[in-house]
C-alpha cells in the first residue's frame, strides 16, 4: 500500500499550487511555425526556474536558451544554452520540465526553447522574460535579513567554519523556532552543531524531541563537497523565520535537526576525510572518531525517524540528484521499503514537476560503488530503523548541462537542486508521517524477534525502475557472498573484559574509544554477568550487532562469543534462573524466577506464569507472550519489546544506567508501573497497548 | 512567497540594486570600466567573477595573496594544499611571487582522493615540494613568461613557457586559463594541469563515491 496514497499526493499538490507563484506564459504569442515549441512557462522558486513547454512530435531533444537582459528586457549578455532536455528521467517523459539554475538569483533573464530532431534544429520559441527569486528573506527584516557568506560572495566563496557559527548563532538568537546545540568537538577542536528547529519553539529535551519524530539532515560528510551544506543554512534560515504556513505546518509537525558540518577539520583544509585522513562516511558504524561518534550518539539520544546524507558526486553521466537507499540486507525490509517510497515515490514525481531529474545512484559506469558497507551513514541509519537516503549532487554538468568546472554557477546550480531536495524530504516526511512511523514500529518488532538470517556485506537488489521507462541503470546487484551469511544467528555475544574495556589504538592518533563506550553510544543493552559481557540480539539494532561483533563482521570492533540458546522447546514446571540463560521457541510451563546476577532473554518463548526479576543482571524479552504478571525490581537491563503480558508489568528501581529500559509494542493486559527506576523507560516512539493504567514513569508509554 | 506585498518589495529591492543604466538617466557616462587596470586573459576567465561581482580581478588586486587566492572559485584544492602546506609562509614577508595555480578540474585529473587526501593529511614534505612546483619569485606576467621561455620554480625546475594561439603553455602539459590575477607582491596564473614530479593517481574511469 505504501506506494498508493492518492489522498496524500492530492494535499501535496494543492500546497504546491496555493505556494508557488504563478508562472511567467510567453507573451504576445505568435502563430507557431512548425515544430515550434509552444506554451513555454516559466516558474521561478528559490534559485531555480522551472521551464515547461508543449511537446514537438518528433523531437529528439530540447535546448534552453536564457539570455542575461536588464529591466528592460534589451540583452545585457550573449544567449547561452544552459540546458538540453530529453526523455531521460523515470517519469513523465511526455511532459517536458527544465530546472534552470546556476544564475545569480535576484537576476532578470529571457528565456527561449527549441526542439531538435536528431541534430537539427527546429525553431525557437517566443521568448519569455522574467526576474528570478531574489535570495531569501527580507533584506529590511530582522532574521530574514541574515545571508551566509556563500550567499554574499556570490557563491565564489563558501561559507567559513567561522561565518557558519556567527550565521547559526544569529539565527538561535533572533529566533525562538531554532536552538543550535553542539553535539561534540572535531579532532582539531572545531565545534560540531546542531540547529533544532519546532514551532513555536523546538522541544527542550532530546527526549522531547525525539517524541516529534524528527528528521535530520547532515549536510557536509566530505569536505571537498560542500554543495550540500550550503543549502541546509539556506534553508535553516527559512525554517526560522519563514511566515509561510506550508513552514509553520511542518514544523508544527516534528522537528528539524540540521548539522550543518559534522567535519569542519575537513572542510577548512577541502578534503574528503577529516584531519586524520579517515573518510568518516566510512565509519559511522565503527565510530572511531569523535565526529562520526558524536553523530550517532545524537541518533540515540534525539531519534530522528527519516534522514538525508548530502554528498557529491564525480559521475558525469549521472542525473542531476542521484538518490540511494539503505540497502544493507540486515536492515528490515519495511525501512528499505519506505526509504524507496521517498525516492522512487515522492522524489521522482516531485523532480519531474520542477524539472529536476532525479534518479537512481547507479548511473552510467557507478560500477564500484552504492553497495552494502554498514560504516556508510545510508545503511547504518536504515540499521537503526531510520528511513533515509543519499543524495548526490552531481558534480560537473553532465550530460543536459554545460560543464563549467567549480564556478559560481555550477556551484548555485548544486546547492539549490539540494535545497529543493531537503524541502521535498520535509514535504514527504509531513504527507507519510504515519507510513513512516508505521515502517519503523515494525522494523524494531522485525529485528527484535531475531529471526532470519544474518548478512556481514550484501545489498538487497534496486530493480531499474519500471516502464514506461527505466531510466538510469541501477546500482550493482551486490548480493552477499555465501562466506558472508550466517543462517543460524546466534542468540547473543559475549564478550570478555578485555574485550570490552580495553584500551584501543584505532582512534586518532592511536588512541581509540573502548568497546563499551562505542556500545554505548549506539545505546544497546549490554547484560553483565559474572562471567562476561552479552550483547543480546533480540533488540531494535540486531541487524548491526553481528557486523561489529562477530568474529565474521568485515569492519568488526572485536571477535565476540555466538551465544546460542539454551533452553527450547517444552518445559514443565517452575524455573529457576541463574547465570545467563537464552530461550528460544520456548513453551516454559511454570512460574520464571531469574535470580539475582542472572540473566534472561528470550525470543519466540510462551510462558504461563508470572515472571520476576530481583537484582538481576538482565530481562530482554521479545516476540513472546507472559501469561502472568511480569515484575522486575533493581535490574541492570531491560527490554521489552512486542510481548504480551496477560497480566500486570511494573519496573521498579532498576538501573540501567545512560541506557534506558525500552517497553515497546507490547501488550499489556493490566496496568503498567513505573516507579524509582534510575533512568525512566522509553518506548522508542512504538506506543504500547495498555488495558489498565499507566503510572509514574510509564504514564507516557 | 505567498505574501503579494512583500514579493513587490523584492522586486523593487532587485532593481534599484541592478546595476545597469536606468533608461531615463540623462547621464551618457557608462557606469566605471573597473577592469582596464587588471586585465585577465584566457578562456576560462569570463565563469569567473567578473565587472563588480564579489571577488572581480579589480577587487582581487589590493588583496594579500593568500586572501585573493580564497576568492578565485576553481582554486579550492590550490589554495587549501598552499595554505596546509605552507609553501607560501616559508617565503621571507614581502617576496614577490608568481603563482600558477592549478585548477580543481586539474587536480580531480590527477589525483585519486585516497592519494589526496594522503598528501594532505600525512605527507607534508611532498605536498610542500609539490606546491613549490607551482611558485616563481618575482612576479611575471604571462608575457612576460612567455618571453623568457623557461622560468624556475621555487622546486629548482625549470619550466618551458610556449606561445599558443591567444594563450601560454607551460611545461607543455598545462595551458593558462586565466592569466594575470594581480595581488599584493603577486601575480596569479590559473592552468589547466599540475606540475610537479608527482605520479598521476587518477584513473579514467576514477569517480567520487559516497
Amino acid at each position: 500500500m505504501r506506494h498508493q496514497r492518492p489522498l496524500a499526493i492530492a494535499v501535496a499538490t494543492l500546497l504546491t499550487l496555493t505556494l508557488t507563484t504563478a508562472p511567467t506564459p510567453a507573451n504576445a504569442q505568435s502563430a507557431a511555425a512548425p515544430n515550434q515549441v509552444t506554451n513555454l512557462t516559466i516558474r521561478q522558486a528559490d534559485g531555480y526556474a522551472t521551464l515547461a513547454w508543449q511537446p514537438v512530435d518528433g523531437a529528439t531533444d530540447y535546448q534552453i536558451e536564457r539570455t542575461a537582459v536588464d529591466a528592460t528586457g534589451t540583452p545585457t549578455g550573449a544567449p547561452t544554452i544552459v540546458g538540453i532536455w530529453r526523455p531521460n528521467r523515470q517519469i513523465n517523459q511526455q511532459a517536458p520540465t527544465f530546472a534552470d539554475a546556476g544564475f545569480n538569483p535576484g537576476d532578470t533573464f529571457q528565456w527561449r526553447v527549441r526542439a531538435r530532431a536528431g541534430t537539427t534544429e527546429q525553431p525557437y520559441s517566443d521568448p519569455v522574460v522574467a526576474t528570478t527569486t531574489a535570495p531569501w528573506g527580507n533584506p529590511d527584516t530582522p532574521g530574514e535579513q541574515l545571508r551566509t557568506q556563500w550567499e554574499t560572495a556570490h557563491a565564489a566563496q563558501y561559507t567559513s567554519d567561522t561565518d557558519e557559527y556567527a550565521y547559526t548563532a544569529a539565527i538561535d538568537a533572533l529566533s525562538d523556532r531554532v536552538r543550535v546545540v553542539e553535539l561534540g568537538r572535531t579532532v582539531q577542536n572545531r565545534p560540531i552543531n546542531m540547529l533544532v528547529i519546532g514551532y513555536p519553539t523546538p522541544a527542550t529535551t532530546p527526549e522531547a524531541v525525539a517524541a516529534t519524530a524528527p528528521v535530520a539532515i547532515n549536510c557536509n560528510v566530505h569536505g571537498n563537497e560542500p554543495g550540500d551544506r550550503e543549502a541546509c543554512l539556506i534553508m535553516a534560515r527559512q525554517l526560522a523565520f519563514s511566515t509561510d504556513p506550508r513552514i509553520t505546518d511542518l514544523l508544527s509537525h516534528t522537528t528539524v535537526l540540521i548539522v550543518p558540518t559534522i567535519n569542519g577539520d575537513g572542510r577548512a583544509n577541502n578534503t574528503r576525510g577529516n584531519s586524520t585522513g579517515q573518510d568518516l562516511n566510512r565509519d559511522y558504524s565503527l565510530i572511531r572518531q569523535p565526529e562520526t561518534a558524536a553523530y550517532i550518539k545524537m541518533v540515540r539520544d534525539y531519534r530522528p525517524v527519516a534522514g538525508y546524507d548530502g554528498h557529491e558526486f564525480g559521475n558525469s553521466r549521472a542525473g542531476d540528484l542521484p538518490m540511494l537507499p539503505p540497502r544493507h540486507q540486515n536492515v528490515a525490509q519495511p525501512i528499505f521499503d519506505q526509504s524507496q517510497d521517498m525516492i522512487e515515490g515522492h522524489m521522482y514525481t516531485k523532480g519531474a514537476e520542477a524539472g529536476w531529474w532525479a534518479c537512481p545512484y547507479g548511473c552510467e559506469g557507478g560500477g564500484n560503488v552504492g553497495l552494502s558497507e554498514e560504516t556508510i551513514l545510508r545503511n547504518t541509519l536504515g540499521l537503526k530503523n531510520v528511513a533515509n537516503s543519499l543524495l548526490e549532487l552531481r558534480s560537473s554538468g553532465g550530460q543536459t548541462r554545460p560543464d563549467e568546472g567549480n564556478t559560481a554557477n555550477n556551484r548555485r546550480r548544486k546547492t539549490y537542486s539540494a535545497l529543493w531536495t531537503f524541502h521535498q524530504f520535509l514535504d514527504y516526511h509531513r504527507a507519510d508521517r504515519n507510513d513512516i512511523l508505521t515502517s519503523r514500529a515494525e522494523s524494531i518488532e522485525i529485528q527484535a524477534a531475531n529471526t532470519g538470517r544474518l548478512v556481514f556485506r550484501g545489498s538487497r537488489p534496486i530493480p531499474a525502475h519500471p516502464a514506461p521507462h527505466p531510466g538510469d541503470s541501477p546500482p550493482p546487484l551486490d548480493a552477499p557472498r555465501a562466506d558472508l551469511i550466517l543462517d543460524n544467528a546466534p542468540c547473543a555475544y559475549k564478550l570478555t573484559d578485555e574485550q570490552y574495556n580495553g584500551a584501543r589504538t584505532d582512534g586518532p592518533g592511536g588512541v581509540g574509544t573502548t568497546v563499551a563506550q562505542r556500545i554505548a553510544a549506539h545505546g544497546w543493552q549490554v547484560i553483565k554477568t559474572n562471567d562476561g559481557w552479552y550483547v543480546p540480539l533480540n533488540q531494535p539494532e540486531r541487524g548491526l550487532i553481528p557486523l561489529l561483533l562477530d568474529t565474521q563482521g568485515v569492519e568488526k570492533l572485536t571477535d565476540g562469543e555466538r551465544v546460542y540458546p539454551t533452553l527450547t522447546g517444552r518445559r514443565n514446571g517452575p524455573l529457576t534462573v541463574t547465570g545467563f540463560t537464552c530461550a528460544a521457541d520456548a513453551t516454559i510451563n511454570g512460574p520464571v524466577t531469574v535470580q539475582p546476577g542472572a540473566a534472561l532473554v528470550a525470543t519466540a518463548t510462551t510462558i504461563s506464569g508470572p515472571v520476576s526479576a530481583n537484582r538481576a543482571a538482565g530481562v530482554v524479552l521479545a516476540d513472546s507472550t507472559v501469561n502472568g504478571p511480569l515484575q522486575i525490581t533493581t535490574t541492570n537491563a531491560i527490554s521489552i519489546i512486542d510481548v504480551t503480558i496477560a497480566g500486570p508489568a511494573s519496573l521498579t528501581g532498576n538501573t540501567t544506567g545512560t541506557t534506558a529500559a525500552l517497553l515497546a509494542g507490547n501488550t499489556i493486559r493490566g496496568p503498567l508501573n513505573c516507579t524509582a527506576n534510575s533512568t525512566a523507560p522509553t518506548n522508542l516512539g512504538v506506543a504500547n497497548t495498555v488495558h489498565g493504567p499507566r503510572t509514574n514513569q510509564c504514564a507516557a508509554l | 512567497m505567498s505574501n503579494p506585498s512583500r514579493a513587490l518589495h523584492l522586486v523593487a529591492v532587485a532593481l534599484l540594486l541592478t546595476p545597469v543604466a536606468c533608461t531615463t538617466t540623462t547621464d551618457p557616462k557608462p557606469p566605471r570600466d573597473t577592469t582596464s587596470a587588471t586585465q585577465v586573459t584566457g578562456p576560462l576567465c569570463a565563469a569567473l567573477p567578473t565587472g563588480t561581482d564579489p571577488g572581480n580581478p579589480s577587487f582581487l588586486a589590493d588583496q594579500p595573496v593568500d586572501q585573493a587566492l580564497r576568492w578565485i572559485p576553481t582554486l579550492t584544492t590550490f589554495e587549501a594544499a598552499l595554505r596546509t602546506s605552507g609553501a607560501l609562509t616559508d617565503l621571507p614577508t614581502g617576496t614577490d611571487v608568481t603563482i600558477l595555480a592549478p585548477s580543481d578540474d586539474a587536480f580531480a585529473a590527477t589525483f585519486s582522493e585516497d592519494n589526496w587526501d594522503d598528501l594532505m593529511t600525512r605527507h607534508t614534505d611532498q605536498l610542500r615540494t609539490l606546491l613549490k612546483a607551482h611558485l616563481i619569485t618575482g612576479t611575471h606576467t604571462i608575457d612576460d613568461l612567455v618571453t623568457a621561455g623557461t622560468t624556475a620554480t621555487l622546486d629548482g625546475t625549470t619550466v618551458t613557457v610556449t606561445r599558443t594561439g591567444p594563450t601560454a603553455r607551460l611545461a607543455d602539459r598545462a595551458d593558462a586559463v586565466c592569466a594575470d590575477y594581480r595581488a599584493t607582491n603577486a601575480r596569479i596564473h590559473i592552468i589547466n594541469a599540475v606540475l610537479g614530479a608527482l605520479p598521476k593517481t587518477a584513473g579514467d574511469t576514477d569517480e567520487r563515491a559516497h
